[in-house]
């Protein structure tokens, strides 16, 4: 068992081993997608995949700051690795212009989270899959409500309240305009209204931003492709 | 059943026979104290903050202390699940883990160079720079800093004082390694050794790649930066030092020599190069290159060799022991034994993540937190509970202070850990089969309404174990306390103590630290 190693020969040992792995590991996935531009969609002057408006990488700070990504993904396996799809996390409205374009289910590739300053992919999935959250709450009242209390869409559900992203506050003159319309039971007293923070516009319009409404070529992808599910009617 | 424990402890003889092994355990004494003591306080800390994160999971339960837990994180940003959560994982790895290893490399390292410590007032300023760099980011995590990264959620500001802080112990252990007695290499001493050269590695590349310096427009990568860093904490910082430890105690309290140990080597080597690839169980089917993750399949899948050899090496040789004495011997070895069947348990389920197939239905479970638990809670904390009954009392030559507290300790413990690891794992099972579902009706809320009553389990599970580590930190408390009480008042309790009549309850000596 005695060592015949010397100090030296053990560590350049060592290093080179860490060597090793660190480049499978971290640098030969860095060189294939590190660097991945956005494309110019064709027949149309979009940029994709779309970039976010600034409030919503505000929002991304919100998200780190209280966890979201303890309890949520935001990547969509492939048909061939998991039920995402069947689950139908990976479903988003064509959003390219046609309103008669059939809806698009797809994983998630590289190219998609360019824009995110922190991504947040996420390794438990205590809640659903967020990748393309935007399509399942459209407009930031519904948000709200739920964050203010989760327990009207889902009785089971583990989330917690996020009623310190909200203020109840006095009702002077016209109510203002996104005050949260609640169920009678966490309704404020008459003459009280509840509205978002800053915090929680923030967070919200990050949400809103998730959705994955557009086309990547094969050549776009950055990894394998996957051809999207087509959509049952 | 063979009487697991002794009726009565040791008061006092604790000091090694060998005057030069006396010496190294005098001049370390302090920092190592400082550090298994801080560790201690900072596991206190980590379990209260995930019971309470456990006690969040099911929010529909109507004991009344959670209903007080749920109105306080939804009234208030820092008592948010996604704030504690983190905090306690994070107290659990820097503050309990980290800190008592990096108190067992001293003492190894130490022990084993046999000469005594150099420079023990450079180690305690390292000492409490780290606990303060451990107490910042905790605070930085619950005031909104959070980065969200696992494991690597210290803001940048507390990342530079743990470094700093890393970086003196760094020096000591050249220092101490290359001022070594010849003729005393040990395997441990190969494994403390590689352990302190990966921890600044990961350290410093996860915390500047991910929190201070972000790579421009990196995208994924941070995930796969993250994944290669908390898999590499696991199997390249706590598995060696925690391994080193066992490689040392348990030969030397059973004086049996470590079976199969020629081929301790091998496994040494092979753990290294295959363990941190055990990262790639993080990237399976996501949005990564496909090549790196089926490349790291094979490699993680083949940490069956290193995991069998070190099972035989340590689980065999702690049976053997138990066998030629008639019983396990002490209080140091079953939590010893514990922590090297743990090992292999924990390999094991490194093992079942890298089948594809199975990776795919438990990836986003609670599995993975069973195999996170069976890392810090199972292995590794065994692993410090074991030393830190074995260590303290040579340090201080001054005998724990009830048999029966250390029993309680252990019991609570055992059944706390391996309950919560059955409720996590099979939950994750569950879990899993509700969320791959093939059936389309099958949707979250479905999943959600299957885990709950895992989770209430698991929240009792953490509360028992929150007891038992709540025991032994008064225990070490109160034999701190009498030792000190024994220093101060002098000779009069120290005769006390002496005339007291001492006799063990074990026909032959078993191990070193019953002998009085």
């Amino acid at each position: 068992m005695n060592s015949t190693l010397t100090f030296r020969a053990l560590f350049a040992l060592f290093f080179v081993i860490f060597l090793a792995t660190w480049f499978g590991m971290v640098v030969f996935p860095w060189l294939e997608l590190g660097h991945l531009p956005p494309i110019q969609d064709e027949g149309s002057t979009d940029i994709l995949p779309w970039d976010a408006p600034g409030l919503a990488h505000q929002g991304e700070q919100i998200y780190a700051a209280d966890g979201c990504a303890y309890c949520h993904t935001q990547q969509v396996r492939p048909s061939t690795s998991g039920a995402d799809i069947i689950r139908g996390w990976g479903t988003a409205k064509d959003e390219s212009g046609d309103e008669k374009a059939p809806a698009i289910t797809r994983r998630t590739y590289p190219r998609d989270y360019i824009w995110q300053g922190q991504v947040f992919l996420g390794n438990s999935r205590e809640g659903a899959d967020l990748s393309n959250v935007a399509e399942r709450f459209p407009d930031a009242a519904g948000l709200y409500r739920y964050l203010y209390d989760p327990y009207i869409l889902n009785g089971h559900s583990s989330m917690p309240e996020y009623r310190f992203l909200f203020v109840t506050q006095k009702i002077s003159g016209q109510p203002s305009q996104d005050a949260l319309i609640l169920t009678p039971e966490d309704a404020p007293p008459a003459g009280y209204e509840v509205v978002p923070t800053p915090a929680a516009k923030s967070l919200v319009a990050y949400l809103l931003s998730l959705k994955k409404g557009y086309h990547l070529k094969p050549d776009e992808a950055g990894i394998p492709y996957v051809p999207p599910t087509p959509t049952k009617t | 059943m063979a009487t697991l424990f002794p009726t009565k402890v040791a008061p006092r003889g604790f000091v090694s026979t060998d005057p030069e092994l006396a010496a190294v355990d005098a001049s370390v004494r302090w920092p190592v104290l400082i550090c298994l003591l801080s560790a201690v306080h900072w596991m206190v800390v980590g379990t209260f903050l995930l019971v309470y994160a456990s006690s969040l999971t099911h929010p529909q339960d109507s004991l009344p202390i959670l209903g007080w837990f749920i109105d306080l994180s939804a009234n208030f940003s820092m008592f948010t699940y996604g704030r504690v959560y983190p905090a306690g994982m994070d107290a659990l790895v820097y503050g309990w883990c980290s800190t008592a290893g990096l108190g067992l490399a001293v003492w190894l390292l130490a022990r084993m160079s046999r000469a005594p410590a150099c420079a023990p007032g450079a180690l305690m300023t390292a000492v409490i720079f780290w606990n303060l760099g451990v107490a910042v980011g905790l605070t930085g995590i619950f005031l909104g800093d959070s980065t969200s990264a696992e494991l690597l959620e210290f803001p940048t500001y507390a990342s530079w004082i743990l470094w700093f802080a890393y970086a003196i112990f760094a020096l000591w252990a050249v220092a101490t390694y290359l001022g070594r007695r010849p003729g005393y290499d040990h395997i441990a001493q190969t494994w403390i050794l590689v352990g302190l050269f990966a921890f600044p590695w990961l350290y410093g590349a996860g915390s500047t790649l991910i929190t201070s310096h972000p790579l421009p427009g990196s995208g994924v990568i941070q995930a796969v930066i993250d994944a290669w860093y908390v898999h590499g904490i696991y199997t390249l910082w706590l598995a060696p030092i925690g391994l080193g430890t066992l490689y040392y105690l348990i030969p030397k309290i059973s004086s049996l020599p470590i079976r199969f140990g020629t081929k301790a080597q091998i496994a040494f080597w092979t753990w290294i190069i295959f363990a941190p690839w055990t990262a790639v169980h993080d990237l399976v089917g996501g949005p990564f290159p496909a090549e790196t993750v089926t490349v790291g399949l094979i490699m993680s899948g083949l940490i069956f060799i290193p995991v069998a050899i070190i099972g035989m090496n340590l689980v065999s040789t702690s049976f053997a022991a138990e066998e030629q004495q008639g019983h396990h011997g002490g209080i140091v070895f079953p939590f010893l034994v514990l922590a090297s069947v743990l090992f292999v348990a924990a390999g094991i389920s490194e093992q079942l993540l890298s089948i594809r197939s199975v990776n795919e239905l438990l990836r986003f479970t609670m599995f993975r937190e069973c195999n996170t638990l069976l890392w810090v809670y199972g292995f590794f904390s065994y692993v410090v509970f074991g030393s830190i009954y074995y260590i303290v009392p040579r340090l201080l030559d001054f005998g724990w202070r009830s048999a029966l507290l250390i029993k309680i300790h252990y019991y609570t413990s055992v059944y706390g850990i391996l309950l919560v690891l059955a409720m996590l794992g099979f939950g994750g099972v569950m879990q899993g089969n509700t969320l791959e579902n093939s059936d389309p009706h099958v949707t979250i809320v479905t999943a959600t309404g299957v885990i709950v009553s895992f989770h209430i389990a698991a929240t009792m599970c953490i509360s028992l174990i929150a007891i038992g580590n709540g025991i032994f930190a008064f225990h070490l408390g109160w034999m701190l306390i009498d030792w000190l009480r024994l220093r101060v008042r002098g000779n009069r309790l120290a005769s006390e103590i002496l005339v007291e009549p001492y006799e063990g309850d074990f026909a032959k000596p078993a191990s070193e630290e019953v002998v009085a």
